[in-house]
């Protein structure tokens, strides 16, 4: 199963905004949905998120953006991916 | 208004960062103008393309350039989310040129029929506007944007018009030469060309113009009066010249009802032409003494 961010999303981090060192990220589902904050560790996952890929792929990816063990952090970055596939920020497709 | 930010400021909405809500904000008015078939032209704030405005400035409200013949259905695409109309474009400027919507949860849009200095036929400058577009990434979603030429001639408008702002040294006093002859050949395409020389300190060399007085006014500022006697100067025609009297003494509701958070009663709303009143004679009498 790949995961990336759904088509009809917005979104800005505080790379996009020259915001600070703290991981926040803003996203919204266009034209109607509402704002939505991610930060720290959520952002971290929206980031590595944003390149795609299957849930190993993500989760080696957050590990890396974080520089944290990926065993540590794969039930969390699981459980948040399947969070934000429900409110229909991220797309789940079978490859 | 273009407020220069180190961090991410929030604004009266609170819960979200002015940057990071103008962003969004224009991926919204794009989607809503990709689902219409509505042409728009984002400008300002994200839409400046890499070198043409000083790193860090952040704008609070999103600026787009809607093909007036599309506005209805524009305006009907941001009221169907909850826009809400604020200023109409009677009122929103000298120029008559923008209107504001609101949105809780979005802010501010500046919706332009056409910009400030442009004098051709409003449809005709969109085209002119939009030719040579770019697509330029805002929130991760492709928006147009003018080209990096018209860009430079949009922001010097609007510096000459907020009487000198810093993008003029970035989008005019940065280009080289070939660049700067763009930016005047498309001023004159659009007939900005006193405009443009407001913006770039080049004014007294049009000082017959008609709208000399009302760009001096604009780029070294005066009092109210000196700004009518210019939009007097400016406006060519019967019809003009009516429209701008009726204009003169109308108190601006909308404005009046941003000042005061709520719709102005109609108390308020004469006590206001009274001290619009007061202050026009205030001017006189002080021209008097001074002669």
């Amino acid at each position: 199963m790949h995961f990336r961010i759904a088509d009809d999303v917005a979104w800005v981090s505080q790379d996009d905004l020259d915001g600070g060192d703290v991981p926040v990220a803003y996203m919204t589902r266009v034209p109607g949905g509402p704002p939505i904050l991610l930060e720290g560790s959520g952002c971290i996952v929206w980031l590595a998120l944003a390149e795609g890929g299957t849930l190993e792929d993500i989760t080696v990816r957050a590990a890396e953006l974080s520089d944290t063990d990926a065993d540590l952090i794969r039930d969390d970055v699981a459980d948040l991916v399947d969070q934000l596939v429900v409110i229909r920020l991220a797309d789940e497709e079978d490859r | 208004m273009d407020p220069t930010s180190e961090e991410l400021a929030e604004d009266e909405l609170g819960h979200i960062p002015v940057a990071a809500r103008v962003h969004l904000s224009h991926a919204v008015v794009q989607q809503l103008a990709d689902r219409g078939g509505i042409d728009v032209l984002h400008l300002k704030g994200p839409a400046v393309l890499p070198g043409l405005r000083e790193p860090g400035r952040h704008s609070s409200d999103v600026d787009v350039l809607v093909r007036p013949s599309h506005l209805p259905l524009l305006v009907t695409a941001l009221e169907s989310i909850g826009w809400e109309q604020r200023t109409t474009f009677a009122t929103g400027s000298v120029f008559a040129h923008a209107a504001n919507w609101w949105h809780d949860d979005w802010g501010w849009v500046d919706v332009h029929l056409h910009w400030p200095g442009v004098t051709i036929e409003p449809e005709l400058a969109f085209e002119v506007f939009s030719r040579d577009l770019v697509q330029r990434d805002i929130a991760h979603r492709p928006c147009p944007v003018p080209n990096a030429t018209a860009q430079r001639l949009i922001l010097v408008l609007h510096s000459a018009r907020s009487g000198g702002t810093t993008d003029v040294e970035h989008a005019w006093g940065a280009a080289d030469t070939a660049e700067q002859d763009d930016v005047r050949a498309l001023a004159a395409e659009l007939g900005a060309e006193v405009a443009l020389a407001a913006g770039i300190g080049e004014l007294e060399q049009h000082r017959g113009h008609p709208t000399y007085l009302l760009w001096r006014h604009f780029v070294e500022g005066g009092s109210r009066m000196d700004e009518w006697r210019a939009r007097w100067a400016a406006a060519r025609g019967a019809r003009a010249k009516t429209h701008l009297l009726t204009a003169a003494m109308r108190v601006n509701q909308d404005h009046l009802r941003m000042e005061l958070g709520r719709p102005p009663t109609r108390e308020e709303v004469r006590a206001k032409q009274r001290e619009r009143w007061r202050k026009a004679a205030g001017e006189v009498e002080a021209r008097v003494r001074r002669s």
